[in-house]
């Protein structure tokens, strides 16, 4: 061994004298335009030996004077050109755009792979495209750039937050993905704090093979990278900025004050009440909407620097953003400061340190929002007959419905905001062992301080109000009993939280990788990862702030004397994983390729009987068009890929197997009402994750060199969803306020089809044009419920109504169940002779299906209830579209989703609520309508849910549409810049859909089984923008 | 490089080590500040706590108030229709079947009541105290209680001990024999009654006599006649127990407590409470419901017309037994003998009517509790009171075939208490005779069904009573459903 050892030494030590002559290769690397291109790398093959090129496209390169000398260019985006270079002192190189940039680099988790190579179901966002739409968070910009990824925004209100669904819902429970920025967990909800122009690119997880991620993996995973720098390039600034102005994008159409007066006189009149206007003369009266909702301002102020020198390189940035909101404006302002710092450096030649630092700052104010006591409700359901101020100089009280207050006033006596300050980051190490293994070691952290302050001054918003925290309209503060007979005031009150929650990952794995015999490729990644996150608040009130002023918004101003009013609370939680993955990958001559992945996770959140799971995965591609028999000559490039694997989804409460004692254990001795402690919860110490088994069927080819396509078909199927169903009363769960254990039971099934087409011309056309389009198709399903459990009841219609949406077997989840309609009773002798008894039933009035056929409606239980919509999609597409010519550029970004309804759910069905003017055509008498039922205020069952209040969600939406100009560089290098663009752009500039509410696009934010709820959703803004981006 | 190489391998083995031998203890949290079902009883007040929730479902007894009665031929259901509670309907009519919300309560609160006193006995050598005896033995008298339920509801049931089980586990138990069953409610009461005290400075505790006599009417259940007559022998003869002199009186919030008790089940009229959830009540629900419908006059309350007696209940007294009037309300009658008669009115209910309420258990305007009054009656349901002690022990003396002479003392120590005459019967007669007056003395408190198929005479009492069915209840089907569909069901259902 030591022999051998050293007669290579020697031979080594002879050759290096031998052979350590040098020569140097420079020249100009441009594209087929013969555009130069800077960044290129320039290495001398079979060593590290490397370099860039320049701003300019110029390399210089000092190589070794061998026989063999080869140069290699790589660049993304182009093909990879060998060139040998002996004795060759200057080299121009041409380089050729990669046909569907097969090289392209695909990050995996725990690695990466090639377009070419990869054998799952990913897709991968450049991050240009998603800053180019300037939108604050980039879940919102990702919308409808990738099939399988579902983004539906839950507000529109600045800082609101989007659901992210990839791959249809698997649960009613959390259906979030995964999401890792440069491998640090980000939670979806906090995504706001992610600034877009910190992404290099987005890659997403959407089969089996984000396995690799185990129990985390089920709900598909979402892996952004942030920009990072070259090596020795120069430093690159870049400055961008942009300005614009918001304004709603749809109003409602709403009655105005005479039309008002006189569908209620007709109401009042059907329901034999006294008329409320004598006159209905009355104009226009108040326009609520216009009095709400305004213009607001958007902008955007951004720095980056970008370069490297030979062992370094860096990439550091900073960001201004802020956003009033259409309604309140700066009542729901949302603002955020970001800082990032990614460094990258080779501490030695085989171990290299990767840093990466990012820093939020945002304050968001908020209004109340989505549903009863918003101030869109409020605003939709005010009557347009009563001012906004009375002739007194106060604002208007709108007695008549107790829940609906004025929202002029409610705006201004709002004083809610929350601060974060966010630190993600993590430090990593690599030490190269040898060619053929990389061991990594990392540490990251999301560590966030979250400060809530909500100031509730004494308000008197009109007599019998909820909202009302004064006594009376002089504002005189409530009295509350402390003690017998004993009274304190409860005047101003101002409450004050904090809380902190912190992620920590340490992670180590060892990546192989090595080529035998030229055709077989062994890759090959194994390594360990320990979670852990905590997180703990802070919260209290204070009361009788002084002079029921925001100024002294403070605990410390409290004034309640002897802290009777005072009251405190906290929180803690800690969960933690513990997990081994290992990858195994291996291809022959990149034509035959198999991946295995085995993750074995241990979670604090599951009972000691299924601490740990096995999660494998097993994907398989052929490159068809690698083979020699392969000689179709439209398609360049053919792949099919096939994978299947088990995921886990381990979102559930902490310590939900655990027993709690929240049951009631009260008994009476010596007739004392004394309290003890019950069993609540009962324990479930099987309880275990929910499940998903995913097979995906998919394709990747190119056509003519210029159509990239991708398709895939799959079929996930969850099992063991969590529910707290009825159980076994041997199990003691049924004392006084006990409950059942929680358990895996239930299974849903998504199956759907994805299509993806990307086109480009070349790029040496003068007129450059390129488009990507996608379709997803998907159909959701419950398969099975627990035991008897029927269904899950999901969200409410109207206010202690019915409820509207079901988690049911053989239904897709959250579908709406309510009663079918079929037009509107025309007279009395229609009634009488409909073989079907319809109870209270009057000429003007809705006509219900008879669903179980016993002739009779039956308005005391659900048997005459049927499936009347679902908020699900059948299908959405995306479309981006680009076009440049010579210096001016277009594009422009369309969704559409079709197939889903919505609930019209933001109607306060009381006499006096104002309503939306298709009541205009009501019926009034025999054949007036078939289609919208009489008013009144008397006894009526058109109000209980029915398709009535269903609508069509089907949506197209001009998400994004831009006109830009870059300066030519003749022009901006004679001061020194290298590029300059202007552009003018705008977001949501139309929206085709027949929904009468504000947006079509609603989330869900109550929840999986509020999905397609619309409570008077805050809608998405129209906004205009002028940008500007400077390179130098 | 040879350092980093070290250090790396170092690394790897360390966290490899980690992941595969320390992760138990890694991924072992307990919740922060909280105290849940897994860190409890770690001091005095922990076991104490529990046990009161323990006793707590003591309070579903309300509805064995209505199942005894109206099962048997005391009472018919009533209510405000048919529908009303309608297992009790069908309990009325012998026509229940094994969907039946009330008897599903039953199995579930005695369940439940099981599984919070196995609780406390899982957790029995978690720490020493004095007086932790005492805890285990109410723990061990409850489960008891809660098993004595089941058995005599459902014959066989699972049995569960110093346990509590996770889902799976309930799919492997099958229906435990009732003869299992009932050993281990006889240990537990011995074990019980050999650590209680005869008194109890707190009201409403399970004392030795309690044990001892609930443990005598388990013997008595099963005709083990020698040792229930020992065992209740030793509570009669502690001395501690006396008939209440004014049994017109006896059931009135005033006089409980009195020396007539041996267990009662407390109720407290402080709490308010919903229809919603019966069994979170802290009153007597039974008092209220058992009310009169609409009622609008003097002495009672208002309420729901439930558990009626009938005619036949009525005819059994002897006009002279001051028992009639005091266990039967002849509304009618009582109503004609008021001053103001015509202004006193009521509703009758369309679940039936007989003419006759519950006068032991019926809301009166003295003990009304917080609204809704209904269901916060503070009257204590009488589970074992020393009358049926003394029944009890006759009929095991009567029966064991030894002691008439004892048995002839007792029953007539009760017929003396309201000053009926005595009975000098013997053998099969004397037998009879017990029965009868176990009927005079306990009607109205949930006993007479269960009395009557003990002894064999639920066929011929009770109209639609079905020999080899009707002895038990059946198993409600969604509790076999849910427990995996593997247990039997009863008989003939």
């Amino acid at each position: 061994m030591l022999k051998t050892t050293l007669i290579s030494l020697c031979i080594s030590l002879i050759s290096w004298g031998l052979y350590a002559q040098t020569t140097t290769v420079s020249g100009v690397v441009s594209d087929e335009n013969g555009m130069t291109i800077p960044g290129v790398n320039v290495v001398e093959k079979g060593t590290t030996n490397g370099t860039t090129t320049d701003m300019d496209g110029k390399y210089t390169i000092s190589a070794s004077k061998s026989e063999n000398l080869i140069l290699s260019f790589s660049f993304l985006g182009f093909e990879t050109s060998e060139i040998a270079a002996v004795g060759r002192s200057n080299i121009n190189v041409v380089m050729k755009p990669s046909v569907a940039a097969l090289d392209e680099v695909v990050v995996v988790g725990y690695g990466t792979s090639t377009k070419k190579e990869v054998t799952g179901a990913t897709a991968k966002v450049q991050g240009e495209s998603l800053q180019k739409l300037n939108i604050p968070r980039m879940d919102q910009a990702l919308q409808g750039q990738v099939s399988g990824v579902a983004i539906n925004t839950n507000s529109g209100s600045p800082g609101g937050s989007s659901s992210i669904r990839i791959r249809g819902l698997s649960t009613f429970g959390d259906n979030d993905p995964l999401i890792l920025v440069d491998g640090v967990v980000y939670d979806s909800e906090g995504l706001n704090s992610l600034n877009p122009n910190d992404i290099a690119s987005i890659n997403v997880l959407k089969d089996a093979t984000a396995g690799i991620y185990g129990v985390r993996a089920a709900n598909g995973v979402i892996l952004i990278e942030t920009k990072k720098g070259s090596t020795n390039s120069a430093p690159q600034f870049e400055v961008s900025s942009y300005y614009g102005i918001q304004n709603a994008a749809n109003k409602l159409g709403l009655l105005n004050a005479q039309e008002y007066a006189v569908i209620k006189n007709e109401a009042f009149a059907n329901g034999n009440d006294d008329a409320p206007f004598a006159n209905t003369a009355l104009g226009e009266g108040t326009n609520w909407q216009d009095s709400v909702l305004q213009s607001a301002a958007v902008m955007n102020f951004n720095v980056g620097v970008t370069g490297g020198s030979k062992n370094t390189t860096y990439s550091i940035g900073g960001s201004y953003f802020s956003q009033d909101g259409i309604v309140g404006g700066p009542k729901s302002n949302f603002t955020r400061f970001n800082g990032r710092v990614n460094l990258n450096t080779d501490l030695s030649e085989k171990l290299k340190l990767s840093s990466v630092f990012l820093y939020t700052n945002e304050e968001r104010n908020i209004l109340p929002e989505n549903g009863i006591g918003s101030v869109l409700y409020n605003t939709i359901n005010a009557f347009p007959t009563d001012p906004i101020r009375t002739s007194d100089g106060n604002y208007s009280y709108l007695e008549e419905v107790s829940d609906i207050i004025n929202p002029i006033a409610q705006m201004e006596n709002t004083h809610n905001t929350a601060w974060v300050n966010k630190f993600v980051g993590k430090e990593e190490l690599a030490y190269q062992i040898n060619d053929d293994f990389t061991f990594t070691n990392r540490f990251s952290y999301n560590w966030a301080l979250v400060d809530a302050k909500v100031f509730s001054p004494l308000v008197w918003y009109g007599p019998g109000k909820a909202q009302n925290n004064a006594l009376n309209a002089n504002l005189d503060p409530n009295l509350v009993e402390i003690a017998d007979s004993t009274f304190l005031e409860r005047g101003a009150s101002v409450y004050e939280g904090r809380s902190t929650y912190v992620d920590v990952t340490f992670e180590s794995f060892v990546n192989y990788k090595h080529v035998f015999n030229k055709d077989h490729t062994v890759k090959s990644t194994l390594g360990v990862s320990v979670f852990d996150r905590h997180g703990e608040g802070l919260g209290a009130t204070a009361y009788n702030i002084p002079n029921n002023s925001i100024e002294y918004a403070d605990i410390s101003a409290n004034l309640a004397s002897g802290g009777f009013l005072n009251n405190a609370s906290s929180f803690q939680y800690q969960e933690r994983l513990l997990s081994t993955f290992m990858r195994a990958e291996y291809g022959f001559k990149s034509k035959y390729l198999v991946s295995a992945i085995l993750r074995r996770d241990g979670s604090s959140k599951f009972g000691p009987n299924n601490r740990y799971g096995w999660f494998p995965t097993l994907s398989t591609a052929w490159v068809a068009s690698e083979e020699d028999f392969f000689n179709v000559n439209a398609i360049e490039f053919l792949k099919v890929r096939a994978s299947y694997g088990i995921s886990g989804n381990d979102q559930i409460a902490n310590f939900a197997y655990r027993a709690l004692l929240d049951g009631e254990g009260v008994y009476v001795f010596d007739d004392i009402i004394t309290t003890g402690v019950a069993l609540g919860r009962s324990a479930n110490p099987d309880l275990k994750w929910e499940s998903t088994r995913q097979f995906n069927l998919g394709t990747d080819f190119t056509l003519f060199k210029k159509f990239d396509i991708t398709a895939n078909y799959f079929i996930k199927n969850t099992f063991d969803l969590l529910f707290q169903p009825d159980v076994s009363a041997v199990l003691g769960s049924y004392g006084a306020g006990s409950t059942p254990p929680v358990i895996n039971a239930g299974d849903v099934s998504n199956k759907g089809f994805e299509f993806e087409l990307a086109y480009s011309t070349d790029r040496n056309k003068k007129l450059v044009f390129n488009t990507n389009f996608n379709v997803t198709t998907l159909s959701n399903k419950v398969v099975r419920t627990p035991d008897g459990v029927d269904f899950l009841p999901g969200a409410g219609f109207g206010v202690g109504g019915n409820i509207a949406t079901r988690f049911e077997a053989g239904y897709p989840i959250g579908y709406f169940h309510g009663y079918e309609t079929a037009g509107v009773f025309q007279t009395q002798a229609e009634i009488d002779a409909s073989p079907v008894t319809q109870a209270g039933a009057k000429p003007g009035d809705l006509i219900f299906v008879d669903q179980n056929g016993d002739n009779v409606i039956n308005f005391s239980d659900d048997s005459d209830k049927t499936m009347i919509g679902s908020p699900i999609p059948a299908a959405t597409f995306g479309l981006t579209l680009g076009l440049s010519y010579k210096g001016f550029d277009f594009s422009a970004n369309v969704f559409a989703a079709v197939g889903q309804e919505i609930i019209r759910n933001f109607e306060r069905q009381q006499p006096y609520a104002n309503q939306l003017n298709y009541v205009i055509n009501r019926w009034t008498g025999p054949e007036s309508t078939n289609e919208d039922p009489r008013v009144t205020t008397g006894a009526t069952r058109n109000t209980v849910f029915s398709d009535y209040y269903v609508e069509n969600g089907s949506f197209m939406r001009l998400k994004n549409i831009q006109l830009g100009y870059t300066i030519p560089k003749s022009v901006v290098s004679k001061i020194k810049f290298s590029s300059i663009r202007v552009y003018v752009a705008a977001n949501n500039l139309y929206t085709l859909t027949q929904y009468q509410g504000f947006d079509p696009e609603i989330g869900s934010a109550g929840g999986a089984l509020a999905s397609g709820v619309d409570y008077g959703f805050y809608p998405q803004a129209r906004t205009i923008m002028g940008g500007i981006s400077v390179k130098f | 490089m040879k350092k980093f190489k070290s250090l790396f391998i170092l690394s790897i083995a360390g966290a490899t080590l980690m992941t595969f031998f320390a992760c138990n203890k890694f991924l072992d949290l307990d919740p922060l500040y909280t105290q849940d079902a897994e860190n409890f009883f770690e001091n005095e007040s922990d076991y104490e706590r529990a046990l009161t929730g323990a006793y707590d479902l003591l309070q579903g007894s309300f509805m064995n108030l209505w199942i005894g009665e109206i099962a048997s031929d005391n009472a018919i259901a009533g209510g405000e229709s048919v529908t009303d509670t309608e297992g009790l309907h069908a309990m009325e009519t012998m026509t229940h079947n094994a969907v039946n919300i009330e008897l599903r309560s039953v199995f579930r609160w005695n369940y439940a009541g099981v599984t919070r006193s196995n609780y406390i006995l899982e957790y029995k050598d978690n720490l020493d105290f004095d007086g932790k005896d005492r805890i285990l033995a109410e723990a061990t008298f409850l489960r008891a209680f809660y098993y004595f339920q089941l058995v005599k509801y459902f014959g066989d049931v699972p049995l569960v001990v110093d346990q509590r089980l996770g889902v799976d586990e309930v799919t492997k138990l099958d229906r435990t024999p009732k003869a299992e069953v009932y050993a281990q409610i006889e240990a537990d009461l011995t074990y019980a009654a050999g650590i209680l005290e005869w008194t109890t400075p707190v009201k409403g505790r399970a004392t030795k006599g309690a044990a001892l006599a609930l443990l005598g009417k388990v013997y008595l259940y099963q005709d083990k006649f020698a040792a229930a007559a020992s065992t209740l022998d030793e509570v009669i003869n502690s001395g501690n127990y006396a008939l209440f002199n004014d049994f017109t009186k006896l059931f009135s919030v005033a006089n409980e407590n009195s020396s007539e008790t041996v267990f009662d089940v407390q109720y407290s009229g402080l709490e308010g409470g919903g229809y919603g959830c019966l069994i979170c009540l802290e009153g007597n629900a039974a008092v209220g419901f058992q009310g009169i419908r609409q009622y609008n006059g003097p002495v009672y309350g208002d309420g729901n017309s439930y558990n009626l007696p009938t005619q036949d209940l009525y005819d059994a007294f002897d006009a002279s037994d001051i028992r009639r009037d005091a266990t039967v309300l002849d509304l009618d009658a009582f109503i004609a003998a008021q001053p103001n008669s015509g202004s006193i009115t009521y509703a009758i209910g369309g679940g039936g009517h007989t003419g006759y309420y519950n006068n032991k258990y019926i809301k009166r305007q003295g003990e009304i509790g917080l609204p809704d009054n209904d269901l916060t009656s503070p009257v204590n349901y009488k589970a074992i009171r020393y009358a049926d002690v003394l029944l009890m022990a006759a009929e095991a003396h009567n029966r064991a075939g030894s002691g008439d002479a004892t048995a002839l003392g007792y029953l007539n120590q009760v017929r003396d208490r309201v000053s009926m005459p005595n009975i000098n019967s013997s053998g099969t007669q004397l037998t009879e005779d017990i029965w009868n007056e176990r009927r005079l003395e306990l009607s109205g408190e949930g006993l007479r069904f269960f009395d009557l198929v003990r002894t064999g005479k639920a066929a011929s009492e009770i109209d639609g009573f079905v020999t080899g069915k009707h002895e038990v209840f059946p198993i409600p089907q969604v509790e076999i459903d849910l427990a995996g569909g593997n247990w039997s069901q009863n008989n003939n259902y």
